[in-house]
């Protein structure tokens, strides 16, 4: 019975989620208490400025790192102790892949393909001639970018459930990236492949993500992306009427003329606070990469 | 088929949607005429196709679109190639509040803005 109820648990267990998280390196804290729940077929682009956190979280979730609280789960399972099943789900792509470096790519596929109950032979075989990769030679001789896209490769055709990928935008070209994206965004949308990648591109995540994640200052800030650009905005004062901006807004700029502007949020009933209606009062839209900015400038 | 920008300040889907209601009230998609399937365009642009069925879900809501058993989405057919003026209009509005912050900004008087968008309608 008992074992009964754990299956159907496990069943409905999310891919990831993440639970108070906490990690620190000697020169303070990284990570400060990070929860997240990503459900299936769901796209989460992970931001966050250079050093944030982003990639100490990646290794914390696929059980690579052990934190110093709280946990990482990926379908039920603890981080730390995946099972073989849950492990055979996964795919991570690590930003600098450094193992199996005395193979040739074939040989890394043909040895790692074995693991994966649906490999997909052909996929992997087509994309390293699309991505100009030499199946032949041996990974260790490959470019630091090279590397990655093999390991790209290698991560789609395991056919994962759960796919992590780490700055994964940095090893290609437009017209690889372009691909990558378009292998996300029709996993995710139609064999439900739950994906969640760090990246600084901030138009590759509004493209396919369903999610944002922005990791700053060790929280994490977990938007819908179609939700938050509709919720926020720029609300540009002219100087007389600057005494009547709104308290606790960010990214609340003066400028030189004497002006002020303020990134502002819908209210419970989608209106705009009551500035956006002083006179001289304007709205401006307000993309993904602004919002970043104000957040985390 | 559509023009996608995704760092617009403005959702993919509500893109999706504006770029429906244009091109039905201006006639270039007319009634039964068939979409792109969903992966299709997901594809092509390489965006979610959750996205591109949310577009398509919000048309069909509005009426613009019905969806055909095993073939997918087409124009409805309710929806009148042309739709009024006063709706057509209507579609026009937010570029037009565009256009006349704009020339306040540059402090250009109303008639020689009026005079220079006459001559490019005549085009």
């Amino acid at each position: 019975m008992n074992a009964v109820l754990r299956s159907i648990t496990d069943h409905d267990a999310a891919p990831l989620a993440v639970h108070k998280l906490t990690h620190g390196y000697e020169d303070g804290l990284v990570l400060a208490g990070i929860d997240l729940t990503l459900l299936q077929g769901s796209v989460l682009g992970l931001i966050g400025r250079n050093g944030a956190g982003k990639s100490t979280l990646i290794r914390a979730m696929v059980g690579l790192l052990k934190p110093d609280s709280g946990e990482a789960r990926l379908f039920g399972e603890p981080a730390l102790k995946l099972s073989d099943s849950v492990k055979a789900r996964l795919a991570y792509v690590p930003q600098q892949p450094e193992a199996l470096a005395w193979l040739t790519a074939q040989q890394m596929f043909d040895y790692v393909g074995r693991f994966y109950p649906s490999w997909d032979a052909s996929f992997a075989k087509t994309k390293l001639r699309e991505w100009g990769i030499l199946p032949n030679k041996v990974l260790g001789k490959l470019s630091p970018g090279e590397r990655q896209r093999v390991d790209l490769i290698r991560a789609l055709a395991s056919q994962p459930s759960l796919l992590i990928l780490d700055e994964p935008a940095a090893a290609l070209d437009p017209v690889a990236r372009r691909d990558l994206l378009r292998e996300i965004a029709l996993r995710a949308g139609e064999a439900g492949t739950t994906v969640l990648f760090s990246t600084h591109i901030v138009s590759d995540l509004e493209r396919v993500a369903s999610d944002i994640a922005f990791l700053h200052e060790g929280k994490l800030l977990q938007c819908a992306v179609d939700e938050t650009k509709e919720r926020f905005a720029r609300l540009w004062l002219p100087a007389s009427m600057t005494a009547a901006a709104p308290s606790n807004t960010l990214g609340k700029t003066r400028h030189a003329d004497g002006s002020l502007s303020l990134v502002i949020e819908r209210r419970a009933d989608g209106s705009w606070p009551e500035a956006a209606r002083l006179p001289g009062a304007r709205v401006d839209a307000l993309g993904l990469e602004d919002l970043f900015v104000e957040i985390a400038g | 088929m559509f023009a996608i920008q995704p760092t617009s300040a403005e959702p993919i889907y509500r893109q999706i949607v504006e770029q429906l209601r244009r091109l039905i009230a201006g006639g270039q998609l007319v009634a039964g005429e068939l979409l792109p399937s969903v992966r299709d365009v997901a594809g092509f642009h390489a965006i979610n196709p959750m996205t591109v069925s949310r577009a398509y879900g919000m048309a069909e809501t509005e009426g613009l679109l019905e969806r055909l058993r095993g073939k997918g989405m087409a124009v409805a057919a309710t929806t009148r190639s042309t739709a009024t003026q006063a709706q057509r209009m209507a579609l026009l509005e937010p570029q037009l509040q565009d256009l006349a912050r704009h020339a306040r900004e540059l402090e250009l008087p109303g008639d020689a803005v009026l005079r220079r968008l006459g001559r490019l309608l005549e085009e």
